[in-house]
């Protein structure tokens, strides 16, 4: 035990001198090493167990040794010291195993914490390539997936089903003892055979577009003929001209108003061609023309102006003025007047001759956004014409066509529409236009094939209903006539103002040889004159004095008796009669009103007009009913009752062989003329 | 003056034709059916319409039913008189008496019953028929017009039986005295002669002109009476009770006690003899009415008399000479007056005027004219 003691004290010693170097263990450890033993290898021969059990036993030592000594202490004397002494060494030696065991424990400790520090890195290695490992096999999986989702681009194709692929595909490229039981190759063989067909296909293509470009080629070629032809055949026309001339077929005039007539307005060209076809057709006396610039009509067709728009946009603009641009809504208003009465610029031309060479030239137009289609007329004869003052009116473009058909007297537009289109811009009526504009007679619609419905049910049926066609030959025939009796009025007028009453020869029998009344004046009078008249209430209470009629005023004289005739003149004459109201100055005024023998004399001219029509077609019945009107004042003048208080003969004796003077209960005259034996009777 | 000026209707040629017809139209003869609800007139054109007064006095009248029921051409000339017996409707103008059956003429049918010619000397003009007078106790038809003489025909057989002549010009009208079988004629000889039909003489003349008393001084008055015209009153006011005075000479005439009143009224263009109420006996003028514009027809209705002529309006006398009313009619003329006094239709009982005009003016009572019947 003591020796163990002392082995131990002395690395014990060496150590405590080199104690201060314990701080810096590393440093001190590998220089004592170098220098001392090692105590780490040390450790490594040792048994731990050993060692816990050494310590135990020293510390078991120890306490003894403490107990002793305590024991001794408490016992006290002398030799005790020494003693004490002892065991206080021994208790050194004790401690120094200790410390030696505490230092060894140190170490070990040390040594543990490097090995568990070894072990823990050598797991975290291991730890980082499990997990590279994992996600390699992540990334694999990724891809099988996509892999197996991967689409071919034969699935696109659309296939020939596979009957038809074994029936039509060569052996070769369908295989069938190879393919009928592998899917994968039978889809190779028929996509080959797809491929295949393709291929043919594409073969065809290209042959189809050569064949192609080959056939356009000639295309050209023969284009490239026919164009040269053109000139040449113009040349061709152009030299034959002279021989259509000569041979009186205008096939190119025609073919040029054909071809202008293309841009005539729908209305215009109906007419135009029925015109043509009705000239051609039944009068040779008929010729058509058109009029205007083809130009503009053109211009008017490019940008095609959809009416409707144009309303509502005005319509905008118009609200807009009168909100802001009041001072100038005059002016707009007047443009927009002028836009809305604009005409066509084509019109046509129907020249319409007569048959002693007066031709009647109307000029139809069309307005284009009234709709409605217009007529100027105009007269010219063949010799020159000495105007009446009275016949001002009959050849006047205004009234020469006036009531052609009964009530049409052209003042009024034709189409209801239009009412509606004049409120908008301030229009009142259309008639403070039409010297402008033209007539909107409603034959001259009809002949353009435009219908309109009318504002009064009709209750005479006029001619015939269905449009343009049917009405060209009745229209025309009336027009001939109109201007016909135009033209005799227009001669008749001239002498009547002279005061002679023309009757031609074959009238003559209708008169007796002598006449003594004379017409002494012819003039014209207005409308409203006529209307104040006091003794014309009856016609016009009869609805019989239109304002579109003529009016006139005849004077017939015989001595002191002077006979006022009021005549009304039908735009219709010659078929619709002049009717007559008189009034006589002669012992006080006469008229039908006090006297049944005017009225008498009256219905001798009015009613029984039919006997002094004379040759057909009537147009001696205004200088005839004139002429009976002289012969009937004869006749009243003559037959009055002579006053026998007055001095002096007769102041018309009585020269008409007369059978009756007065008869039935009104006390008529006999007003009625029989021709060869030339007496008057009753009628 | 105001001038109603009608709405301007488009006139063709035939419509322009029938207004100047109707403007000159005249009617002339007025007659009532013997069942009292119709009216027949007659107008120059020799068309007589028939107007049916029942309907247009009904108070669902309408404008149609003041147009006639019917209108046919009866005579080429004008239809001067017309006069119905019980069945039938006599209508005379241009020298011919033609006959209808009412019943026929009401079923539209216008099939003329019979016609017959007085016989006439001259051949150059057929002498117009003035005026036709029914002798229902003779059962005869006195006619007289254009040749100056009166006719009488025996209804049963057709026959003219007795031509009375004195008259020097064309006669106007005829009137009868019932209770002695006597008849007055009015012509434009300016007479009024009394005939006696038993013995076919002329019994008594007044020459309507000698007693002129000029209304006015007017120069021609005297020298020129024409006409005369002479109207039995369509209604015998006191037929139950006929004056002794009736049976007297001509021209006698008493006011309060007339079993017939012949009046006498006058014409003449510019004077002539003014409308004037003539005893009969006596031959004297008892009054003279104030009227210058010529009359033309004249009638009795209870104690007043009626005239209408030359201007439109229907005079009412008093016998007295008092003039009572002037009712305006719509004609400017008028030449005939009609009293339907039919006992058959009471409701219809109204006064009828026509003349110078297309239109038959109905007055329901004699105070206005109720409104107008057109052809």
């Amino acid at each position: 035990m003591s020796s163990e003691s002392s082995k131990k004290r002395k690395p014990k010693v060496i150590r405590s001198d080199g104690a201060p170097a314990e701080g810096k263990r590393n440093r001190s450890d590998t220089e004592q090493e170098g220098k001392y033993y090692s105590e780490e290898a040390e450790v490594d021969l040792r048994d731990p167990g050993r060692d816990y059990e050494l310590y135990k036993y020293t510390c078991q030592e120890l306490q003894r040794l403490m107990a002793e000594i305590q024991d001794l202490k408490s016992r006290g004397g002398k030799d005790m010291a020494v003693e004490i002494e002892e065991r206080r060494i021994q208790s050194c030696v004790h401690f120094m195993t200790l410390k030696k065991l505490n230092r060894l424990a140190h170490i070990r400790l040390k040594k543990g914490r490097d090995q568990t520090h070894e072990a823990k890195q050598k797991v975290d290695a291991y730890h980082l390539q499990l997990q590279n490992l994992l996600y390699e096999v992540m990334h694999l999986q990724k891809e099988i997936t996509k892999c197996l989702e991967f689409k071919s681009k034969h699935e696109e194709i659309d296939l020939v089903s596979l009957e038809e692929f074994y029936k039509e595909a060569p052996p070769v490229i369908s295989k069938p003892e190879v393919t009928m039981g592998d899917p994968h190759q039978q889809t190779l063989a028929r996509l080959d055979w797809e491929l295949e067909q393709r291929k043919r296909l594409a073969e065809k293509y290209r042959e189809s577009l050569s064949n192609k470009e080959k056939i356009l080629k000639e295309i050209e070629v023969k284009k490239e003929y026919l164009s040269s032809l053109q000139p040449r055949l113009n040349s061709i026309m152009q030299a034959s001209l002279p021989v259509q001339e000569y041979l009186f077929m205008p096939f190119d005039q025609a073919h040029k108003q054909y071809e202008t007539a293309r841009h005539l307005p729908p209305p215009l060209y109906v007419l135009f061609v029925q015109a043509t076809a009705y000239g051609q057709a039944c009068d040779k006396t008929l010729s058509v023309a058109i009029e205007g610039s083809v130009d503009e009509a053109k211009a008017l067709f490019k940008p095609p102006e959809d009416s409707q728009d144009d309303e509502s946009d005005s319509d905008a603009e118009e609200e807009q003025t009168t909100k802001r641009r009041r001072p100038t809504l005059g002016v707009q208003l007047d443009d927009k007047r002028k836009e809305m009465l604009k005409r066509h610029p084509l019109s046509v031309m129907l020249d319409l001759k007569c048959k002693d060479d007066s031709v009647l030239h109307l000029t139809f137009y069309y307005l284009m956004n009234l709709n409605i289609m217009t007529v100027k007329a105009k007269v010219t004869t063949a010799t020159e014409l000495i105007t009446p003052i009275s016949a001002g009116d009959l050849l006047s473009p205004d009234s020469v066509l006036s009531c052609l058909y009964p009530g049409d007297h052209g003042k009024k537009t034709p189409n209801p529409a239009n009412q509606y289109q004049f409120d908008k811009v301030g229009i009142l009526t259309l008639r403070d236009y039409v010297l402008d504009l033209g007539h909107p007679y409603l034959w001259v619609q009809k002949l353009g094939g435009l219908h309109f419905p009318k504002e009064q049910p009709q209750h005479t049926v006029i001619a015939d209903h269905s449009l343009s066609a049917s009405h060209m030959e009745t229209t025309m025939k009336l027009l001939k006539t109109r201007v016909q009796s135009r033209l005799a009025l227009h001669k008749q007028f001239a002498s009547l103002e002279h005061g002679i009453v023309p009757v031609t020869s074959d009238c003559q029998y209708l008169f007796p040889a002598k006449v003594v009344s004379r017409l002494v004046k012819w003039v014209t009078i207005a409308h409203e004159d006529y209307m104040e008249l006091h003794f014309t209430k009856d016609i016009v209470e009869a609805g019989l004095a239109e304002d579109t009629n003529l009016y006139y005023m005849a004077l017939i004289e015989r001595g002191t008796a002077k006979l006022q005739a009021a005549v009304v003149l039908n735009p219709g004459y010659s078929s619709i009669p002049p009717v007559f109201q008189l009034c006589l100055n002669w012992k006080g005024e006469k008229t039908n009103n006090n006297d049944d023998n005017i009225r008498a004399m009256e219905s001798e001219v009015n009613v029984c007009y039919k006997e002094l029509c004379g040759a057909r077609p009537g147009y001696q019945l205004l200088t005839n009913q004139l002429q009976r009107l002289c012969v009937l004042l004869d006749v009243y003048l003559e037959t009055e009752s002579h006053d026998d208080s007055v001095e002096g003969p007769k102041e018309f004796p009585q020269e008409k062989m007369c059978l009756r003077l007065f008869r039935g209960p009104s006390r008529m005259k006999p007003f009625k003329y029989n021709h060869p034996q030339g007496f008057f009777s009753h009628r | 003056m105001d001038r109603v000026v009608p709405q301007a209707v488009p006139l063709g040629q035939m419509e322009v034709f029938q207004a100047l017809q109707r403007l000159h139209m005249t009617v002339f003869s007025q007659s009532v059916s013997p069942c009292g609800k119709f009216l027949a007139a007659g107008n120059n054109y020799g068309q007589i319409a028939i107007f049916s007064l029942s309907a247009a006095l009904s108070s669902e009248a309408k404008e149609e039913s003041k147009k006639p029921v019917v209108t046919f051409q009866a005579h080429d000339g004008p239809v001067y008189s017309m006069v119905s017996t019980d069945r039938q409707l006599v209508s005379a103008g241009d020298g011919e008496v033609k006959a209808w059956l009412w019943a026929e003429i009401l079923k539209k049918g216008s099939k003329e019953l019979w016609r017959c010619q007085p016989p006439y000397r001259t051949s150059l003009e057929v002498p117009e028929i003035n005026s036709l007078l029914l002798v229902p106790k003779e059962n005869s038809l006195i006619l007289a017009g254009g040749d100056c003489q009166l006719h009488t025909m025996d209804l049963e057989t057709g026959a003219f039986t007795r031509a009375l002549r004195g008259h020097t010009d064309y006669i106007h009208c005829l009137a009868l005295r019932e209770r002695s079988p006597e008849v007055l004629s009015g012509g434009e000889d300016g007479a009024v002669r009394l005939w006696d039909l038993r013995t076919a003489k002329e019994v008594q003349t007044i020459e309507v002109y000698k007693h002129e008393v000029r209304p006015c001084p007017s120069p021609i008055l005297l020298a020129l009476p024409q006409l005369l015209c002479i109207r039995n009153s369509l209604l015998p006011p006191s037929r139950s009770a006929p004056g002794p005075t009736t049976g007297a000479g001509s021209d006698a005439w008493q006011p309060t006690q007339t079993g017939w009143d012949p009046c006498l009224s006058g014409q003449v263009c510019g004077g002539g003899p003014a409308l004037t109420l003539w005893h009969l006996r006596s031959s004297t003028p008892t009054t003279i009415f104030p009227m210058r514009a010529p009359q033309k027809h004249v009638t009795f209705y209870q104690d007043l008399i009626l005239s209408a002529g030359q201007g439109p309006c229907v005079n009412q006398w008093q016998l007295s000479g008092e003039l009572k009313a002037q009712v305006p009619g719509s004609s400017p003329g008028l030449l005939s007056l009609s009293l339907n006094q039919q006992p058959a239709a009471p409701e219809c009982k109204v006064l009828t005027a026509a003349g110078n005009s297309c239109r038959v003016d109905v007055f329901t009572n004699l105070g206005y004219r109720a409104f107008s019947l057109s052809f």
